[in-house]
Formats: structure tokens, C-alpha cells, sequence
């Protein structure tokens, strides 16, 4: 049935993208929801949130305030809470900017987020990045809408440099990368929402070629391409990791993961295994610059797909085991965040 | 710098005035330990979804845009939870047409049909659009009966409401025991109502009210299947241990002719004592619980004795009401420095006394924006409850938050004895 889920939870949702992106940026974020979708965020999709705290609140909407639409009291405690920031020491220059993410509540009633970002720069005196999500779409979605505005508010020309851009990291596609591991595979970069914040932004026009990691970010490659010319182009350098002794023998192989990753390791498997047949397939955002991919939907779909592909091998989050029980192909776990919010420790 | 008061300020103040930074509908939300504990709760605690499954046999179907059931994952990872979590995600087109709610019954039917046995009860766990939308959601479950063959009913993870008059803990209560179908009721069996995980079972609160002449005391955790949770509706009087059970405690009273009881959850052992009294006389029994307070007593003095002056941060996340613990740790001779904890107008019969005794005693709300911010200042040696925990994290810590609930003077002696092996 369509819509109905019996295997799988739900994956990691558009909100979650979109704080993920913002989170070491130097934002003040509000999320626009009653608690239960920052609580979401904070106690399970962001794994730097017991580590590495960042100023992400919950609007603590109630429901006269979503049924009379009190945007004047959400704007009176955002200006509350900058000040609070502007008022302690340690704080005072971390905040940069405010940004409001939105959720299933103010997507009912239909908010008007540039309006309300317009009222709350007027009032705090910061730049506001509204990010129109709405809880039903995925983390990719909220994760593109957010690289996208953040490179569109801050981004600005400057001198070229021989540094590297990064866009697309988030927590939620890679949860064990470090920085140390992205050194080794570009060398000087800057990758946005790793360890950056707004001045990275405010540079991405001065950097020699951006590097796209993730489907989300390549919308924000593409304008800044426009914006300053700056060439981009799409791979994961961590889809190696994910090569066995397997892959190699294979002959019909079924990825599945997000594009950018799937697509890597598929151009992988074939240097080393030029015979071998392979599927991509995903459940998320397919862009065509990563080839031709499956869309799964519905948990029936990936059912349907592996009964009848035949597949010797299957690159796929093992939570996803359970909707093949008569596979009887190998399989890799590759595990993804987004998907079964499983972490390297879990 | 996070905004404080002093128990002194509070109390100067009063209920009518309780500062703002009280009040979480009045400034943003931090999630702190706290607030996650009650936004988006996991493995520990029970939330909504957790306690919606409570009924042997039951499971659940979470009716909602994708985001609301994403950290369901944590929970689904307990044994007894796996395979009861099901969900039907809600799209854009469908909240505007509210054509997911024709959908519910055949979503239902299916879930019936994909278990090899048939469930006990489908709950309905519906989120904070449909409350906005104003859904019938009894009216949607009467139909997903109708259409299953199972027991259909609805639980509201209504976080928009959750500071109305029923929030959502207080509704998944009236929702499970609206379950119970009537049946001749037996002088000498009690309801425990309150609580998803039992009592300890060396709490002596069982003891005493078989020393009344009941003989069945039954709980919804200990029911093993369905059967068994239905001779709950065979009690003669139910106990309310916790205050978010009181609405259903009324509809059983209302609907089955069950009257009830309600009891507290407290560390001061004189007020445990007249508790029992007053339960005693309640019920026409006799509580002799004199050697408990003496046991209860001696545990107070001998932890005293081992730590004298002893400097404790005090946190939410635990089984007891944070206020009246603080005061009695204070009225047992030691400093109660901190206290994390959302100040309301009816803890101000602890605020009000705990100002007298310790007026310097800073009150921080968990959720306060401010609390991001959070430098510790004060001397504390312990601290009690996660959330204090996380403000402290180099200091020996009790969480003292287990599913199982402390009650009476086993709790006073369980939470002494347990802070002596934290202190060493």
C-alpha cells in the first residue's frame, strides 16, 4: 500500500537536512515547531549535538499560536534569544545570522518565511535564512534549500585561490569523515559545514573548483558556477571504502545508496570488475549528472527490485534485509545515517 | 551568562508572577537532556509512542509526516518493541485534501493482515497537523474497526497541546484504559495507575495494602496478555501514583463506578508517613509502617554521617519531583545548590518552604535559551538526575531514572544507599 511502511522507520526528514547543513555555521536556528521536531534533530539525526553544541532551538509553537498565526511572538523570541547570545562572552561572536527552518506546523498554515525572515533581520540587526521545509520531504531536500540559500545570502567574489570547495557534507550521509580524511583526499579545502562557518561562505567565490559529495549540494554548485564561474564536479572519495574482495567477482550488482555515493563506487567496481552489471538505485534525489538510477518509493519497490534482479551482490544499508528475505545474493552493509540512523558505534 | 532565581526570588514573587523564563511558550526552546527526555524520547522513558504500546499485545501505527516517526528507530531497537511500529507517511496533497484519513482503515486492515497474529489492539498514534486539522480521529478509528476486525484507538502526540489541559501523557492514559470493557467488580483487587513499568517490588506499598486485605493488585506493566489487562476493570478503587493519570482515573470512575485514590511519589519521610495514614483511614485499613520509617530514618542518618554538608545539583530527569526532593535533602542537613527544573504554581508548598531554609538555592529552567550558555559557578559534589549530569559532567552522578519506579521509604533508602555507591 502506498505510503505505508512495515519494515523500514522513516528516514532522516527535510528539517534535518537543513540544520545539518547549519549547524557549524555560526547560525542562530530556530525551528519552527512545537518541540517534538527539534527534539527529532537534536536527540537523533544530529550526532554532533552531545558533542559540538550549537544554537538550535525550537520555536515552542502551541496551537492558538499556529491557529492565529502569532508570528509577532515567534519574531519576540528570536530577538530574546540574540540577545542572550550577544550577551554572554563566549558567544557573542559565534552568532553570525538566524535562521528559520520550517516543519509540518507552519507548512499547514501556510507561512510566509521571507516575510518572516525580512521582520527578524529588521529586528535583530543579523542576516535571516529562512528554509521552507515541511517535514514530509527528505533530508536532501531541506539540505539542497539550505546550501542553496546560505551560498545565496553570503557567497561573494573574491581573490582565486588554489584551495578546493566541498559541498554537500552533513553528518547524515558521513557520520565518521574527518577532517584529516578530507586533507588526504583534496589536499587544501574548504568543506562547508564541516569545521567553516559564514567567512568560508563569504570566500566560496575565490576557490579554484568545487567538489560535490552529495546530490544536495549540487544546486549550490551550479550557482555559484553561474555567480563566479567556478568549475564543479560530482564524487564521493570515500565510495572505496565500500569495495570488497566480492566486488570484484561479482557479476549483477545492486547499489543502493545516495547518487553521488552509488555512482563513485559503481565507476570503482567497473575499473576494477569491467564486466560486472550494475543498479543503482535510491531512495532519494537522483540527479542526472550521477546517471541512471531506480527510485524507490515504497518498501514494495526495493522488494520487487531484488526479487527480481537476480543479483549475486547488494551494496545496501543492512537495515534494508529485511524487505529481501529470499535474497540470496551477498551483501555489503553500506551503512547511511539518513536511512536507519545507525552510526558507526551502533 | 543563563538567567536564574533564587528560591528566595521565586518564592518573593509567587505563583501569580513565575518569571518568564519559566514558561516555554514565552521564549524559544533549548534541548537540553531535559527537554529531549521529553521532545524525543528513546530507549529511556516513556514517551507517547513507547507508552501507547503499554497493552500486551498491542501495536501501533503512526499516522504522520515522515519527520514524527524518524527516532522511532531507538525505541523499535528494544526486544519487546521490535515488529509493533508501523507508519503511514502523510504527503503534502493529503493533508490538503485530508485524503489520508480514508486511508487510515485500509492501512490498518493491512497491518492486521501482514502479522501472523492477530494484535490485541491497533493504536493509532496521530501528530501535532491533525490537530491543527481538527481530525476525528475517533470516528477514523471506529472505521478502521469496522473495516480490521480489531480494536482501533486513537493516541495523541500532540505536542502543540502538551501545556493545554490534556497534553499528550495525559491523553495516552484515558486512551489505554478507555480499553477496559466493564466487568463485576472484587472488594479486594486495586489498580496502580500511573506508571508503564511497575513499582519495585520491594516497594512496601504492596505489603501495606495486602495488610488491608487486598489481594489483587494489578498494573499495566505486569499484565501479560490481554486477559490480564482486562481484569483491571474488576478493581474495586484505583491508586493514582502519578498526576497525568488522574483524567483516566476519572473516566474509569465515571464509566465503571471506580472510585480512586490519589497518592505521591515523595522523599520526605514524615509526609510518606501521614500519606499512609491518610490512605489507611481512606480504605478503613491500618498501615503499621513503623518499622520502615525507622529503616527509611537510620539509611537518611547513616549516608549523613558518611557525608556531611554535602553540596547536590538537582535535575529533572528523575523519579521524583525534583522541588519537593531538593527540600528534602535540604530539611536532611545537606546544600542543595542547583536546581534544573521548570517552576509551576503547584510546587510553590515546596518553593515556599525550601526558600525559607535555603534562599540562595538557584533555579534554572532546562528549557531556557540561556541554558545553551551554561558555566558552572557553584560548589556541587553530586549532582542528581541526567540533566544535572550534563551541567556538571566531572561529577559523581546518580541518574536515578530507572523504568521502575522507587516508591515511599524503599525509594528514600534505594536513593541513599545508591548515592553512597556513587560517592564510594
Amino acid at each position: 500500500m502506498r505510503g505505508l511502511r512495515k519494515v523500514l522507520t522513516p528516514f532522516a526528514p527535510d528539517q534535518s537536512g537543513a540544520v545539518s547543513v547549519l549547524y557549524s555555521m555560526g547560525a542562530l536556528t530556530v525551528v519552527i515547531d512545537a518541540g517534538g521536531c527539534t527534539g527529532n534533530i537534536c536527540g537523533f539525526d544530529e550526532p554532533r549535538w552531545h558533542t559540538a553544541r550549537s544554537a538550535v532551538f525550537s520555536a515552542g509553537l502551541r496551537d492558538i499560536d499556529a491557529i492565529l498565526g502569532r508570528d509577532d511572538l515567534l519574531i519576540r523570541k528570536l530577538e530574546w534569544a540574540v540577545k542572550a547570545a550577544q550577551s554572554d562572552p563566549a558567544s557573542r561572536n559565534r552568532i553570525r545570522f538566524t535562521a528559520l527552518v520550517g516543519t509540518p506546523v507552519p507548512a499547514v498554515i501556510g507561512t510566509d518565511y521571507d516575510a518572516l525572515a525580512r521582520i527578524a533581520e529588521k529586528k535583530t540587526g543579523l542576516k535571516c535564512v529562512p528554509i521552507p521545509a515541511s517535514g514530509m520531504k527528505h533530508y536532501d531536500s531541506g539540505a539542497e534549500k539550505a546550501w542553496l540559500a546560505l551560498f545565496q545570502k553570503f557567497a561573494a567574489a573574491s581573490e582565486k585561490t588554489d584551495r578546493v570547495g566541498v559541498i554537500g557534507y552533513t553528518p547524515l550521509d558521513f557520520d565518521e569523515q574527518t577532517r584529516a580524511d578530507f586533507d588526504e583526499a583534496f589536499g587544501p579545502c574548504t568543506v562547508y559545514g564541516l569545521d567553516t562557518g559564514v567567512e568560508a561562505l563569504e570566500a566560496a567565490g575565490g576557490v579554484r573548483e568545487n567538489v560535490v559529495i552529495a546530490p544536495s549540494g549540487i544546486a549550490a554548485a551550479q550557482y555559484l558556477e553561474r555567480k563566479f564561474g567556478t568549475p564543479y564536479r560530482v564524487c564521493d572519495p570515500f565510495a572505496g571504502a565500500l569495495l570488497r574482495p566480492q566486488t570484484d567477482g561479482a557479476k549483477k550488482i545492486l547499489i543502493v545508496h545516495q547518487a553521488v555515493t552509488a555512482s563513485s563506487l559503481e565507476a570503482l567496481i567497473l575499473a576494477r570488475n569491467p564486466e560486472a552489471q550494475i543498479t543503482k538505485a535510491s531512495w532519494f534525489m537522483t540527479p542526472a549528472s550521477c546517471g541512471s538510477f531506480i527510485a524507490l518509493r515504497e518498501e514494495d519497490d526495493f522488494t520487487e527490485l531484488v526479487q527480481k534482479g537476480g543479483f549475486d551482490l547488494i551494496v545496501a544499508d543492512e537495515v534494508m534485509r529485511d524487505l529481501a528475505p529470499d535474497c540470496k545474493g551477498l551483501w555489503i552493509d553500506a551503512r547511511h545515517f539518513a536511512v536507519s540512523g545507525r552510526t558507526e558505534k551502533t | 551568562m543563563s538567567t536564574f532565581y533564587t528560591a528566595a526570588e521565586l518564592a518573593r514573587r509567587g505563583p501569580d508572577d513565575i518569571p518568564e523564563s519559566f514558561s516555554t511558550a514565552r521564549h524559544l526552546v533549548y534541548s537540553s537532556p531535559a527537554t529531549l527526555a521529553f521532545n524525543s524520547p528513546g530507549a529511556e522513558g516513556f514517551g507517547v509512542k513507547r507508552a501507547g504500546l503499554a497493552v500486551p499485545g498491542s501495536v501501533m501505527l503512526i499516522v504522520s509526516p515522515g519527520c514524527c516517526g524518524r527516532n522511532t528507530s531507538e525505541i523499535s531497537s528494544i526486544p519487546q518493541y521490535r515488529h509493533r511500529f508501523f507508519y503511514y507517511e502523510i504527503q503534502e496533497p493529503e493533508l490538503v485534501t485530508g485524503q489520508h484519513l480514508k486511508r487510515i482503515p485500509e492501512a490498518v486492515d493491512e497491518v492486521c493482515r501482514s502479522l501472523p497474529e492477530k494484535p490485541s489492539v491497533v493504536m493509532i498514534c496521530a501528530t501535532c497537523v491533525d490537530a491543527l486539522l481538527g481530525t476525528d480521529f475517533d470516528r477514523v478509528c471506529r472505521a478502521a474497526e469496522a473495516r480490521s476486525g480489531v480494536k482501533v484507538r486513537p493516541c495523541y502526540m500532540y505536542a502543540l497541546t502538551r501545556e493545554g489541559k490534556k497534553p499528550p501523557m495525559v491523553q495516552v492514559r484515558q486512551s489505554l484504559y478507555s480499553l477496559l470493557e466493564p466487568r463485576t467488580r472484587k472488594g479486594a483487587d486495586v489498580n496502580l495507575l500511573g506508571f508503564f513499568a511497575p513499582l519495585d517490588d520491594d516497594a512496601e506499598l504492596y505489603a501495606y495494602l495486602r495488610g488491608c486485605g487486598v489481594r489483587n493488585i494489578r498494573e499495566i506493566s505486569r499484565c501479560e496478555d490481554w486477559e490480564a489487562f482486562q481484569q483491571m476493570a474488576s478493581a474495586n478503587f484505583n491508586l493514582v501514583l502519578n498526576p497525568e493519570a488522574r483524567a483516566a482515573a476519572d473516566d474509569l470512575s465515571e464509566r465503571l463506578g471506580m472510585p480512586y485514590i490519589e497518592l505521591s511519589q515523595l522523599y520526605r519521610i514524615d509526609k510518606i508517613h501521614s500519606q499512609y495514614q491518610a490512605l489507611a483511614s481512606a480504605i478503613g485499613g491500618k498501615i503499621d509502617d513503623a518499622a520502615d520509617l525507622a529503616a527509611a530514618r537510620q539509611a537518611i542518618e547513616t549516608f549523613r554521617a558518611g557525608h556531611p554538608g554535602l553540596r547536590f545539583a538537582v535535575g529533572e530527569c528523575l523519579n521524583a519531583n525534583p522541588f519537593e526532593l531538593s527540600l528534602a535533602l535540604t530539611e536532611y542537613g545537606f546544600t542543595v545548590s542547583e536546581i534544573y527544573a521548570t517552576a509551576q504554581s503547584g510546587y510553590y508548598r515546596w518553593i515556599d518552604r525550601l526558600a525559607v531554609l535555603s534562599p540562595e538555592t538557584r533555579i534554572y529552567c532546562n528549557q531556557d535559551p540561556s541554558m545553551l550558555f551554561y558555566e558552572a559557578e557553584q560548589q556541587v559534589d553530586v549532582t542528581l538526575g541526567k540533566d544535572a549530569a550534563f551541567y556538571h559532567p566531572g561529577k559523581p552522578n546518580l541518574a536515578f531514572n530507572s523504568d521502575r519506579q522507587p516508591f515511599g521509604y524503599e525509594a528514600v533508602q534505594r536513593l541513599f544507599r545508591e548515592l553512597g555507591e556513587v560517592l564510594g
